[in-house]
């Protein structure tokens, strides 16, 4: 196994590739009882239309089929429940999935072995039939009736639509209630034989366990599996402008929210590194909009803002910011944001202080294992590696640079989503 | 890990000496016998704490300030215990060997400036920040039945009791919100600084003779303190039927959320056999509820239960259809009836206990958590780790069948989607 040190975390992560295209990276802990393992695919709610490695001719899946594979995945033919067998050693158990990914968790402090053993057979043993099939289906409806009943998660969605015209980022992971019920065993396999293969997948593990012997046993369990012919996903052309500029939606809520969606397309974005090239997209929006800028003491004191979130979001060719308000003054507060955008106040004082606290927060997340591995795992996702230096190019960030990027923003490239109640 | 406690008469402190975070958290616990008319007040503020202070005068300047010492995390937040109300600071840094010499320092004087130094002139908070905190209030509080599951489980407290502390609403009430001033919210302060007993909890890769004498310096606390009513809330007179309630909300699903109370429980069966019994029964992904409720019936997507020791209060909650509700309580009961009658085996008992030790090997990886535990040792005389890992493995099916017979189910509230299906 190859050994890369993290640079100023004092962390050793141990990667290797199988000769099935099998992605192993550990991070073994000295001082810790527990582990965190993750197996995982590249395969998320956004991949629905696709050539099959064994047709010729496109398929449309339903929506939300990614999610609905995850939950099936826990059927096993010879009847033996994962979340059982977990328990049994009193580990913890659960899986996710996302707009590009879907992964399988196990957290605990015992069985270490036999337990990875499980997780990798359990995975890689579908058993859907067409009655578990139908018998999921009501449970995945009330997890999509829970989503929508949620404000935030209603205009979230509502902003990715707005933003996004065809590319389905802009539908739910979980996809509706009556793409789900279309859903069938074949979909389910069509899905499983093209994207759980080994080399669209990786495995992550952080903790405390042996990676030698963690090694083997992946060897054995995974080694024998054949890779699969990949399908043909064609490219999405998403168009560089926002879908809707404005829009606007009814909801029970007291008080309105607002969401705002900045599109850049990347192509029109410096040529750096795809990490340098988010870290200064997240400086920007931090020193605009973060909790020690002027914008965020301007709108306290005017009473505009009650919470904010905001969050990039990384696509092939886009890098889209949302941000999502809830304020007594949608509009007031929109043409606050605007403003913003346009006089973008970064001061070099304010740019090296965020970079002190960005290289202590990667200190930091070291002493936790959970945020280790959600870390590594973002990055795995977004940028197929690891990343050992992260703490230099934090260090290595340019002003100059970061304001080149800015001058390549149109941002006026803007998606405008208000959330009014519903006064019925 | 090395753990020690000194007790000061105005407060206690107990360091926990250990080298496994490269982080120093420190936890300040104020408490004192809750009052229903007081919560508002003292969640305002909390949150005005964390505005601004006498040398850091505005928001900005305090996020700057802790930006500045390597990104300290500095919070404030209210809970109940029992019947208490607890008011925590929390401050993590990271240690000196990875920022500079004093930072930590610096950081314990700035955590003790924003609890000894708010942003009060002439006995009088400042009037523009108390304004902004408390429209921010107003505005969490208008908007409570935008989060179901948050308004489902308030309703069903309210519908438990009527003037048990867990009837009390945690966030607040808009009446008491009008009358905060900038003058009472001051006298309120004192009152708590003054009054309240008081915990310091240090833990991290510390010398602890220096924390000791530095919080020596920044905290000094003048009066000598006692608890005067236990933790323990008295258990509720009961209904002698089941309370039913049901209310209707603009949403999808319907919350579902049981009250079931326990009866005469020891301290041994409260944190022994419950915890066992809790697992089995819906505290884990593989207990009982979940498999009969979700993968046996498929009537819901969530489905938990969780005991609230100090209020003798069990709580089932479940996000299902309206028209699932029948068959869900009667399953929730069904599944209360079989662990009456003994109706799980001696492998789900030792899959609890796994689950639980696995539970206390976690709580040792995370710095909260440990200090968790001591606060509830000292407060409630729960065991420490190994005697609790000891105790828990020796728990025999009698005594949880046992503690089972003590559990009923009190209140049912349900609040009912009835938003058309548009999807």
């Amino acid at each position: 196994m190859k050994e890369i040190k993290l640079n100023g975390l004092d962390v050793c992560v141990f990667t290797d590739i199988l000769e099935n295209g099998l992605e192993v990276i550990f991070v073994p802990y000295k001082n810790k009882k527990n582990y965190f393992m993750s197996y995982a695919t590249r395969f998320g709610s956004e991949i629905t239309t696709f050539i099959p490695n064994d047709l010729k001719i496109e398929v449309k899946m339903p929506d939300g089929i990614a999610h609905f594979l995850e939950h099936k995945m826990f059927e096993q033919e010879d009847g033996v429940d994962p979340f059982t067998y977990f328990s049994e050693s009193g580990t913890g158990a659960n899986a996710s999935t996302s707009f590009d990914n879907t992964q399988y968790i196990c957290y605990g402090t015992k069985n270490f072995e036999d337990n990875l053993r499980f997780l990798l057979r359990y995975v890689n043993e579908p058993f859907y039939t067409d009655e578990n099939v139908e018998k999921e289906k009501g449970i995945i409806a009330e997890e999509l009736k829970m989503y929508a009943d949620i404000p935030e998660w209603q205009i979230e969605d509502r902003l990715r639509s707005a933003v996004y015209k065809i590319h389905p980022r802009g539908i739910d992971i979980g996809g509706s209630i009556p793409e789900i019920m279309k859903i069938t065993k074949e979909d389910l396999y069509t899905c499983y034989h093209n994207f759980y293969s080994p080399n669209n997948m990786f495995l992550l593990i952080v903790g405390n366990f042996n990676p030698d012997r963690a090694f083997s046993i992946v060897q054995e369990i995974v080694g024998g599996i054949e890779n699969k012919k990949k399908p043909i996903i064609k490219k999405i052309k998403e168009p560089e402008e926002v879908n809707t500029k404005e829009d606007t939606m009814l909801s029970m809520v007291s008080v309105p929210k607002v969401g705002i969606g900045l599109k850049i397309a990347t192509r029109k974005l410096p040529k750096y590194d795809d990490l340098i090239l988010d870290l200064y997209l997240e400086m920007l929006t931090t020193l605009c909009f973060g909790s020690s800028s002027e914008f965020r003491e301007r709108v306290r004191k005017q009473k505009l803002l009650n919470n904010l979130y905001m969050e990039w979001e990384s696509l092939d060719e886009f890098k889209t910011f949302l941000m999502i308000a809830s304020t007594d003054y949608p509009d007031q507060l929109i043409q606050e944001i605007k403003k913003e955008l346009v006089t973008l106040p970064i001061t070099e004082e304010a740019f090296s202080r965020m970079k002190k606290v960005w290289v202590a927060n990667e200190v930091k997340m070291v002493d936790s294992i959970d945020n280790m591995i959600h870390n590594l795992f973002d990055d795995l996702i977004r940028y197929k590696k690891i990343i050992p230096n992260k703490v230099d190019i934090i260090r290595n960030l340019k002003l100059e640079e970061l304001k080149k990027v800015i001058n390549c923003v149109d941002f006026n490239n803007v998606s405008v989503v208000k959330m009014l109640p519903d006064n019925h | 890990m090395k753990y020690t406690k000194k007790d000061y008469g105005s407060y206690r402190l107990h360091l926990i000496k250990t080298d496994k975070f490269k982080t120093i958290t420190v936890r300040v616990c104020f408490r004192s016998p809750i009052k229903k008319n007081e919560i508002t007040i003292r969640n305002i503020l909390s949150d005005m704490f964390m505005q601004s202070s006498e040398k850091y005068n505005s928001r900005r300047n305090l996020t700057i300030k802790a930006q500045d010492l390597y990104a300290a995390d500095i919070e404030s937040t209210n809970s109940r215990l029992g019947n208490y109300i607890n008011t925590d600071f929390y401050l993590t840094v990271l240690n000196d060997k990875y920022t500079e010499q004093g930072n930590f320092k610096s950081a314990l004087e700035f955590l003790s400036e924003i609890i000894f130094h708010p942003d009060v002139s002439d006995n009088k908070f400042n009037s523009e920040k108390l304004d902004i905190v408390k429209t921010t209030c107003r505005s969490a509080l208008n908007s409570l039945k935008e989060d179901t599951s948050k308004y489902s489980l308030v309703r069903l407290f309210e519908n438990f009791s009527s003037n048990l502390p867990i009837s009390y609403r945690m966030m607040g009430y808009i009446e008491d919100l009008d009358n905060i001033t900038e003058e009472s919210l001051y006298r309120y302060y004192k009152k708590m600084i003054e009054n309240d007993m008081v915990d310091i909890f240090v833990i991290g890769d510390i010398v602890p003779e220096e924390v000791s004498s530095l919080i020596k310096k920044y905290f000094k606390f003048n009066t000598l303190k006692k608890a005067r009513i236990p933790y323990l809330v008295e258990e509720k007179k009961s209904h002698r039927k089941k309370n039913i309630v049901k209310e209707t909300i603009e949403s999808s699903q319907s919350k579902l959320a049981i009250a079931c109370v326990t009866k005469g429980l020891t301290a041994y069966e409260r944190n022994y056999p419950l915890s066992l019994f809790n697992v089995i029964y819906g505290g884990g992904s593989d207990s009982k509820l979940f498999k009969e409720v979700r993968e046996e019936n498929s009537l819901c997507y969530t489905i938990h239960s969780v005991p609230n020791k100090l209020d003798n209060v069990i709580i089932v909650r479940a996000g299902i259809d309206k028209s699932n509700y029948e068959k869900t309580v009667e399953l929730v009961q069904k599944c209360l009836l079989d662990m009456q009658k003994g109706k799980f085996s001696e492998n789900d008992i030792s899959i609890a206990k796994e689950y639980y030790n696995t539970a206390l090997d976690e709580l040792e990886e995370n710095e909260s958590r440990i200090i968790n535990n001591y606060y509830m040792m000292e407060l409630i005389g729960i065991d420490d780790i190994e005697t609790k890992r000891n105790k828990m493995n020796k728990v025999t099916k009698e005594e949880i069948i046992k503690v089972a017979k003590k559990i009923s189910i009190d209140t049912i509230f349900c609040l009912e989607g009835v938003k058309d299906e548009r999807n």
